[in-house]
């Protein structure tokens, strides 16, 4: 090696652009926090102010009550029936679904951005939303929670899903289309295989969200945990409430190793 | 159409169907970006001729030969495939066509999770209705077509196997049995063997070689390489900045003419056995 000077390109200068950044999250941050300009009123006295309030509560469900176990088997049953059923259905929407809501999948424009429009919509409006409503529509229990879920995972599992398509190479359509063939032959024999592990991915993903979202759901009578969580409550039973958090802990932890047992055997 | 399956019916075997002449009159692409990737090409492909299409990357190889199956539209031109013009079909009729046209590709273009009877299948799509594809039941007789296919380029035993877990020349002979069980009477080949070593390279050369010999099919394949267009094919077409500057027999192409081709003097990698 001998010790000729390399010819190195200047370094282009950055830093003007990172102050600029930087600058620009300081101004955001102060804008939105500050009372006097309409930003969020955040008052860090209040905490001092109140936390006694929420001690004995939580000195409460420190001390687990388990005698309350053997009334909680039922509604955890239900609420493993709703989120179970509910990822199986929402999964069958979202095969066609996530497929033409992607750009490789489905090249009509029109109706791709109809699909993904549906889907933004049903995801903005938040899940206690359609169970309130579905609540008074199909009575009190299961049923309108089952559906809460279902659109609850449609918006997401659809929108992971296509999004993995969307970046994913897809040369494989190329080849599809140079045979002759059309997107749904395409679609079916070539593109489905080849999304089902991140699909089945986003699926046991729901599945687990299901269990959580379902707890909160009960509150509006939408079934399971959520009644009981929502009758201890009630009650002030704060070491009956910690059995049951706990119990929903150890659900959704046997939950997601599960699913990620299977996600590694899907690779 | 019906009549290239009777026949087919007849052999038992994914033959060729009546093999097609190739024609381009003044073609002219233009990309929407604005790139202008082939200026007035006119060129006529004679029925079971094997044709080298040379030029450097970027010359317009790539959308000269996907003009032919329509692929990329062309701006200004007709392109005529057997008794088809390329550019006025649209919709069923285009995907009937194609149909008839067999492409290869530089990178194979295999579903890698998907296997490689499915993968092969996809050559039928055009000879099969789309209800049939959904419910995933292949007819028997495209069964026998696909497990033809793949049994002419050797690859009969990886048929259940993932098409991700192949080499790259198991992939491109998968990809060529896709392209067959279409039963063409055209086939493409764009950059076939640039992702493969050297000796993998010369068999899928001799596959091409072979299907144009014992099927009598028109082949077209882009080239970058001198010294497998001149040992393959009877025909090189020269591509310069999307201009046509050369045509004639490949065996007598001169260095000469493959510099004027590449606008620049030889280069070691110019050939794929140096």
């Amino acid at each position: 090696m001998t010790a000729t000077r390399l010819d190195v390109p200047a370094r282009p200068r950055t830093w003007p652009r990172t102050v600029a950044i930087a600058g620009a999250i300081i101004v955001i941050t102060l804008l939105t926090t500050l009372p006097a300009l309409g930003g969020v009123e955040i008052d860090l006295g209040a905490i001092a102010r109140n936390w006694g309030n929420g001690a004995d509560r939580i000195a409460k469900l420190m001390r687990p009550d388990l005698s309350i176990l053997p009334r909680t088997w039922q509604p955890l049953l239900e609420t493993l029936e709703m989120a179970l059923v509910a990822a199986a259905i929402s999964a069958a929407f979202a095969i066609p679904l996530s497929l033409w809501a992607a750009r490789p999948t489905n090249p009509n424009a029109p109706f791709r951005v109809a699909v993904r429009s549906v889907l933004n919509i049903i995801r903005a409006v938040p899940d206690l939303v359609y169970a309130t409503i579905l609540v008074a529509m199909v009575g009190v229990g299961a049923l309108p929670g089952v559906i809460t879920l279902v659109l609850f995972d449609l918006g997401i599992v659809v929108k992971l899903v296509s999004e993995a398509i969307d970046s994913a190479d897809a040369a494989y359509i190329e080849a599809g289309r140079a045979a002759g063939g059309t997107q749904t032959q395409i679609n079916r024999v070539t593109a489905l295989p080849q999304t089902w592990p991140v699909f089945a991915s986003q699926v046991l993903y729901s599945l687990e969200l299901n269990v959580r979202v379902s707890a909160i759901l009960g509150l509006v009578g939408a079934g399971g945990m959520g009644r009981l969580i929502d009758e201890v409550r009630g009650f002030y039973r704060y070491d009956a409430l910690a059995t049951i958090i706990l119990e929903l802990l150890v659900v959704v932890i046997a939950i997601e190793i599960t699913s990620n047992v299977l996600r590694k055997r899907l690779r | 159409m019906s009549a290239h399956a009777l026949g087919a019916e007849a052999g038992g075997a994914p033959s060729a169907s009546a093999s097609w002449p190739v024609e381009l009159k003044d073609v002219t692409v233009r990309y929407p970006n604005g790139v202008v990737a082939l200026k007035g090409v006119s060129v006529r492909i004679e029925p079971g001729e094997i044709v080298a299409v040379v030029g450097l990357s970027g010359s317009g190889k790539s959308t000269l030969i996907r003009t032919i199956n329509g692929l990329v539209p062309v701006t200004e031109g007709t392109v005529t495939v057997g008794d088809h013009v390329v550019s006025e079909l649209r919709g069923r009729a285009l995907r009937e066509l194609r149909g008839h046209v067999g492409m290869i590709f530089q990178a194979f273009n295999l579903a890698d999770r998907a296997s490689v009877f499915h993968n092969v299948l996809v050559g039928r799509f055009a000879h099969t209705p789309t209800w049939r594809t959904l419910i995933g039941a292949a007819s028997p007789r495209d069964r026998e077509v696909v497990m033809r296919a793949l049994d002419s380029v050797g690859m009969l035993e990886k048929v259940w196997g993932r098409a991700g877990a192949l080499s790259g020349g198991q992939k491109q002979r998968v990809a060529i049995a896709r392209a067959l069980s279409q039963e063409p009477s055209v086939m493409l080949a764009d950059e076939p063997v640039a992702s493969l070593d050297p000796p993998t390279a010369h068999s899928v050369m001799r596959d091409l070689e072979r299907i144009n010999q014992e099927r009598g099919l028109t082949v077209l394949v882009n080239l970058h390489l001198m010294d497998l267009a001149r040992q393959y094919t009877t025909r090189m077409i020269g591509l310069r900045q999307g201009e046509l500057v050369y045509d004639g027999p490949a065996a007598d192409a001169t260095d000469a003419d493959f510099e004027a081709i590449y606008g620049r003097p030889i280069q070691p990698r110019d050939r794929l056995d140096r």
